[in-house]
């Protein structure tokens, strides 16, 4: 016990003091994804302005409401999905950014939010097998179609929690895009996106819990056609695996970076979040990784045959339905109880 | 006096003027109650409210019947997987104590294969076993046996098969251990007097197992109620648990008020199951010691195997064969040149080997998992060993509840734990470096030397030490010389559960290291919700090749001395 307060003691010595002038730390999901943005964005972001770019991994959103609450914030600048996003905003975790710190008037307007600097968009759609559905015969092209099992028989699998997927069953059963959310918030609505789903259960062999369960899947023939990310899909398909997207439908999404509260070095977070959103700058992310750019102007410097493989496209948003992260921040715990439920029967 | 006698422990009467029981509570009680209780309770005080006091929470769990049911599940599954690893570790253990060392060598290697692959690596070589034309389903399809695939996983039997595989060395290291404290002369004196395998087995070798048994199962027990990636990856929505449930609210939902309620429910349930449990087959209610180590451990006696023993054998032929399949379709998959993860696969290289070894961070992360292990290695056997002495010396009103509170981190979600600790330590400035995740593993480590310790002393002979005592030894060297060579068998058992459970361990790295301290499973998940990076199963092969050429070329000293 006294040598544990002797470390307790050394270690509270040995805290880090506040960091000099021109350095920050940013902190994402380790794997490919930040492999992506230290080439695309970090190592150039250090060779323009000299700000050293300390990286760490694992920003739950549990971690840095963990840090804010007892003020020991160690990064500057955070990844999330929408969901993280609104949900750290309501517990006042981010600070907010004003168009005086970065300007976004050049991001398309479904990915602004005043907490969040937007990153890249990301897609769910459709991955299907081109082995059970070869080019030639009949493919898939829209959520109708992965609820039809007659015409594209064989097994599904679907996301083990809502977001997208009681999206994708109100589309499937001819609610208008514009409708989904609208409808999704009455309770009539909602269990008619749930019967939908229940019908399709007995085709469902997987119940995917973490993005790279669709692709095996697809790649093992244990199902015929996915609910999935694109750029799990693309990875798969970069890899040979007999597999190609639907992108007649989708339900893209956001990327965002945050500022946590009380970050130590907010200017260079600031200078860092100004950075990526330029349309040159922003472009770059997707030579690494199939997500798409925040704005139309990215477009211009990134080649065709990559943007075949990208989901936002002015062409492809054009059919997209946006994931309401606000709706979701409201109504996601009352819709993933009866989701759970529903999957439980 | 008879009634104390009765009651009492063996060699508590020699505690007066040996050990004191508050020496050997004191230490994990002070771990317990810094590092534990005050994290821990200040996250589940959420439950009733953050401002005023409200019962709303609980409320929702009854008004929305989704949360029984998963609750039901969790409690049920946890049951069942402890009952299957029981009834597949009997063969394993009886085999173990009845062959020859080099066997046996053999035999316990295998046994702990499982701990050393990390989860997400085993879950993977499941699923591609399992799969609906996965190596199992072909073999059965190509045998004629069966005429279409069989859904092995994505349901209930994945679940069971998953966390009964990884779960199963709690139970057969304890119960190994009982069977050599068995001895020998009680089955030929049963033999003797006519009894036959069956008898001896129900009347002798289960009763006197039971200690290891018990230990066993509690501790996969308790450990089954937390899991939540296997059912997450090899289980249907039916198979949902709650821990997986308490996750996402802590860390997705932000919720952390029904997070501490879910929790607290949870606890309350586990303690309750786990009160009833002691009453009808707990510790207390177990036979006294079973016979002195004078005599020859338990092993196959002059008549042989009868033929319920070689049945036996071929069960422990099976169950090993369960244990290893996984692990053996590993290596293969290792050396697949594809990021996307197949057996057999279609073509070979080192990449991921080469992975391995061309960034730092893998070798780093490693060897900062191992010296974390081996601090948590050696507070938890001192701490945990000392506890164990202290309750086995109480006195026996007391005992129960202290035993309960000593294993209440195993019970508690460690997410909760995580999080309570990042709020102790903040201020200390232990998060972030080594010392701050090794300290919550002690906590989460100690309960298991305890209670295998626990066991070991249940069944070790207080005669002996009276004897040592009476002789005139002090009690540190009739513990030296007497107590410890006869509990060592449990202070293993204790200290390889430490060693995994630091090893192993995901979550409290997550909130408790950063870039600079974090561990192997820290960066094994990294970016796991998107891909699975081969290099993860190739580290896991080579840390089984180390392991087997170290314990193999301990079996070759060991035999030469």
């Amino acid at each position: 016990m006294k040598k544990l307060i002797v470390a307790v003691a050394a270690m509270a010595l040995l805290a880090p003091v506040a960091a000099s002038a021109k350095e920050m730390t940013f902190a994402s999901w380790g794997g490919a994804y930040q492999e992506a943005i230290r080439k695309a964005w970090i190592v150039p972001f250090t060779k323009e302005t000299g700000i050293k770019v300390e990286e760490d991994t694992g920003p739950e959103t549990a971690k840095i409401k963990a840090m804010v609450d007892t003020k020991s914030v160690t990064w500057d600048v955070v990844t999330a999905g929408g969901g993280g996003l609104m949900r750290g905003v309501k517990l006042g975790l981010f600070e907010k950014i004003t168009p005086d710190m970065v300007k976004t008037d050049h991001v398309i307007p479904g990915a602004r939010n005043d907490y969040g600097i937007p990153s890249e968009i990301f897609s769910t759609l459709i991955g299907y097998s081109t082995k059970a559905f070869p080019a030639g015969g009949p493919q898939p092209r829209s959520f109708a179609d992965f609820w039809d099992v007659t015409k594209f028989p064989g097994k599904r699998t679907l996301p083990d929690k809502p977001e997208t997927v009681v999206e994708a069953a109100l589309l499937a059963d001819g609610v208008p895009m514009d409708d989904v959310y609208k409808t999704l918030s009455t309770e009539i609505g909602l269990k008619r996106a749930l019967d939908k789903i229940r019908a399709l259960k007995p085709n469902v062999a997987v119940w995917w819990a973490s993005g790279a369960q669709p692709v095996q899947a697809l790649g093992s023939g244990e199902v015929v056609m996915a609910l999935g990310w694109n750029g799990r899909f693309q990875s798969g398909i970069e890899s040979k695996l007999p597999i190609a997207m639907a992108w007649e439908q989708q339900i893209p999404q956001v990327g965002f970076f945050m500022i946590p509260k009380g970050a130590p070095n907010k200017a260079e977070a600031v200078a860092f979040l100004n950075y990526i959103v330029k349309p040159a700058n922003n472009a770059r992310l997707s030579e690494f990784v199939a997500y798409g750019p925040v704005t139309e102007q990215a477009w211009e410097t990134i080649p065709t045959a990559r943007a075949e493989t990208l989901p936002s496209t002015p062409e492809r948003l054009k059919s997209a339905l946006f994931l309401d992260i606000a709706w979701w921040a409201e109504a996601g715990p009352r819709v993933t109880e009866a989701y759970t439920a529903m999957l439980k029967e | 006096m008879t009634m104390i006698a009765r009651h009492a422990e063996p060699g508590r009467r020699a505690a007066w003027h040996g050990f004191p029981v508050w020496l050997g509570l004191l230490p994990f009680a002070l771990v317990l109650a810094i590092l534990f209780a005050v994290p821990v309770f200040s996250l589940l005080r959420l439950a009733f409210g953050e401002g005023g006091f409200t019962l709303a929470h609980f409320q929702r769990m009854v008004d929305v019947p989704v949360y029984r049911s998963v609750l039901g599940t969790t409690l049920g599954i946890a049951a069942l997987v402890t009952l299957l690893a029981v009834l597949a570790s009997y063969p394993l253990a009886y085999v173990m104590a009845t062959v020859g060392p080099r066997m046996r060598s053999l035999l316990l290697l295998l046994v702990l294969l499982p701990f050393w692959t990390s989860a997400l690596v085993r879950t993977t070589a499941w699923i591609i076993l399992l799969q609906s034309n996965g190596v199992v389903n072909k073999l059965l399809m190509g045998s004629g046996l069966t005429s279409s695939p069989i859904a092995f996983i994505y349901n209930l039997s994945g679940v069971l098969i998953g966390m009964t595989h990884v779960l199963m060395p709690f139970i057969v290291l304890p119960l190994y251990a009982a069977f050599r404290n068995l001895e020998l002369s009680t089955v030929q004196a049963a033999e003797s007097l006519g009894a036959g395998p069956l008898t001896i087995f129900a009347r002798i070798i289960l009763p006197l197992t039971a200690p290891g048994v018990v230990a066993g199962s509690m501790i996969v027990f308790m450990n089954a109620i937390g899991f939540y990636l296997t059912p997450a990856l090899m289980g249907g929505p039916g198979q949902t648990m709650i821990a997986q449930m308490i996750a996402s609210n802590i860390n997705t939902d932000l919720n952390w008020p029904f997070a501490a309620a879910l929790a607290t429910v949870l606890l309350v349930a586990t303690i309750s199951m786990l009160v009833l449990f002691q009453r009808f087959f707990g510790l207390e209610r177990l036979i006294e010691s079973g016979g002195g180590k004078a005599g020859e451990p338990f092993t196959v006696t002059s008549r042989g195997r009868s033929p319920g023993g070689w049945a036996t054998v071929a069960a422990a032929g099976l169950v090993a064969a369960f244990l290893i399949a996984p692990i053996i379709i590993v290596f293969p998959m290792s050396l697949g040149s594809s990021p996307f993860l197949s057996f057999p696969p279609e073509s070979y290289s080192l990449t991921w080997y080469a992975n391995f070894f061309s960034t730092s961070k893998w070798v780093a992360a490693l060897t900062r998992s191992l010296q974390i292990a081996g601090v948590v290695v050696v507070s938890s056997v001192v701490l945990g060993t000392l506890a164990a002495l202290g309750v086995s010396r109480m006195r026996p009103r007391w005992r129960a509840a202290v035993e309960t509170i000593f294993i209440l981190p195993m019970i508690v979600p460690v997410i909760i734990l995580a999080v309570g600790l990042y709020y102790l330590l903040a201020p200390t400035g232990l998060v972030g470096s080594i010392w701050g995740v090794a300290l919550g593993h002690v906590v989460l480590a100690t309960p298991y030397v305890f209670i295998t310790v626990r066991a070991a002393l249940k069944s070790f002979d207080g005669n002996l030490e009276l004897a040592a005592l009476g002789l005139g030894a002090s009690w540190p060297t009739m513990f030296r010389r007497v107590m410890l060579p006869g509990i060592a068998p449990g202070i293993a058992a204790g200290a390889i559960f430490a060693f995994i459970t630091s090893f192993d361990d995901v979550v409290i790295a997550l909130f408790l290291t950063n870039i600079r301290s974090r561990t192997l499973p820290k960066l094994m998940y990294e970016g796991v919700a998107h891909e699975i990076d081969p290099t993860i199963i190739a580290a896991s092969c080579l840390i089984i090749l180390v392991t087997i050429l170290v314990l193999g070329a301990n079996l070759l000293v060991s035999k030469r001395t």
